[in-house]
């Protein structure tokens, strides 16, 4: 048992999918179809602590920055969530926590003009994740689950290649995790995205950051993945029935074309890398 | 009475001064060409992996008669590490191991040193890696002083070895499939600066 949880193919895959669907499940009892979604931002902190293990407070390093950012964002969606937060408010709330979280994790790093300008990219993806949002579709989980589960896949998988293994590692259990909130949505939507859903998505921003900033991965190749962003979008114009067969056929094309930027974004870095990956 | 009083004093003083100026250790500075600083750290268990450090200096102030004086600093560019292969040196240079980019040197401080033999001691230090500062001990042996036949330089050689837990210092990632324990190697030349 002690030697599977110490797999690390186990540890960012087959457990947090666990995790999450019992996570979500719990939070579904406990707090209603609205706090739900906490159970990937809960699950990725799990993961964190079993892979990494829990860092210091507070932390001299970004890996350390990024696991307690997590942990306020779990805070402050649960939180917003709990009260009801909804709207322009929440956007804001998830904004601001993004941008303070990214800043305090790569302000070490900014120290030339492509870092600058990374810093920059980053924060634009924050804003989109915050704001990016669909008035008329804000409630719907699905669309931006798929969006989640494309970009930890991305990250995943470019940090796997680009030899930063406990990055891929927290963003595949992220996707993984995601993976165990669609189980519990699918073919019927039956939770609310929220502020929580947000930070989770703020989350994989943070990833990507960290990989971008701090390690030699090819995380250029992540813009490639970005037009999974527009998958809410995507899902608002399919022209399928309003009727619990539309929905379920909405989420799965949706969930599948928004992981296509993302394989392509992976296949890029692999290209990029000359084909060899490290020995781990 | 007075007078020889202070004559004596005056006296003592300057002795005491000329022996222990007599006795201040020399300053030296690390080879970079005849230092290596290796480690050793099991992998899986199958075998033992090992690395180096390419970037190493440090001053050494040496005293053979006063072992208990002397001292070293050593700094370490992370970012030299080297196992011979590349995409594995990628990976060691990540947040996973050493994280380069936030914490660029590692560093060693001498605190003590004892003399356990009339060749060997343990030297006592602070190691500084991932920003965490912890006391660490090695086990030197001194090889020899004198004037190097190649360089034409005063030189001093001691070999070092010793053993440090990484996720002490926050290196937490892969433990212990990759192994905790490190097996510390150390080679050393410093010629008189």
């Amino acid at each position: 048992m002690t030697d599977l949880i110490h797999d690390p193919f186990v540890q960012s895959s087959l457990l947090p999918l666990l995790l999450s669907v019992g996570a979500v499940g719990l939070l579904r009892l406990v707090g209603g179809r609205r706090l739900a979604v906490l159970g990937i931002a809960v699950t990725f902190v799990a993961v964190f602590a079993l892979v990494v293990g829990v860092p210091a407070l507070p932390p001299p390093s970004s890996m350390g920055k990024l696991f307690w950012s997590a942990v306020a964002g779990l805070l402050i969606g649960g939180a917003a969530d709990a009260a009801g937060l909804r709207g322009r408010a929440a956007s804001a709330l998830v904004a601001l926590w993004l941008a303070v979280s990214l800043g305090w994790i790569a302000y070490p790093a900014l120290d030339s003009a492509v870092a600058g300008v990374t810093f920059a990219l980053l924060l634009a993806v924050g804003g989109w994740v915050a704001f990016g949002r669909l008035p008329s579709r804000s409630e719907s989980p699905a669309a931006p689950a798929a969006v989640l589960l494309a970009l930890a896949l991305a990250v995943g998988g470019t940090a796997l290649i680009g030899s930063s293994a406990s990055v891929a590692q927290l963003a595949l259990g992220l996707a993984a995790a995601t993976g165990g909130f669609l189980l519990w949505n699918w073919p019927v939507e039956r939770h609310a995205w929220g502020v929580s859903g947000q930070a989770a998505l703020g989350v994989v921003v943070l990833l990507a950051g960290v990989l971008s900033l701090f390690t030699q991965a090819q995380a250029a190749v992540l813009l490639l993945a970005l037009p999974a962003l527009l998958a809410d979008r995507l899902r608002a114009a399919l022209p399928l029935p309003e009727t619990g067969f539309g929905r379920a056929a909405g989420t799965a094309v949706v969930t599948v074309l928004a992981v296509v930027p993302a394989l392509i974004a992976i296949g890029a870095a692999y290209l990029l890398s000359g084909g060899e990956a490290s020995p781990y | 009475m007075k007078k020889m009083l202070f004559a004596a004093a005056l006296f003592a003083t300057t002795a005491m001064g000329a022996v222990s100026a007599g006795a201040a250790p020399v300053a030296y500075k690390l080879d970079p060409a005849h230092t290596a600083v290796v480690f050793v750290v099991n992998h899986l268990g199958f075998s033992n992996a090992i690395g180096r450090f390419n970037t190493v200096a440090g001053d050494v102030a040496f005293d053979k008669d006063a072992v208990q004086n002397n001292t070293v600093n050593v700094v370490i560019d992370t970012a030299s590490v080297d196992t011979n292969h590349a995409k594995r040196d990628e990976h060691l240079k990540s947040p996973d191991f050493f994280n380069v980019k936030e914490f660029p040197k590692l560093t060693f401080k001498s605190t003590k040193v004892e003399k356990t033999g009339d060749k060997s001691g343990k030297l006592h230090g602070e190691l500084t890696l991932l920003g965490v500062t912890k006391p660490v001990v090695l086990d030197v042996t001194f090889n020899k002083d004198g004037v190097s036949p190649a360089s034409k330089q005063d030189t001093v050689g001691f070999s070092a070895r010793g053993k440090i837990k990484r996720t002490d210092f926050g290196m937490k990632y892969g433990a212990p499939n990759i192994g905790d324990e490190i097996e510390l190697i150390i080679e050393a030349e410093a010629v008189k600066a």
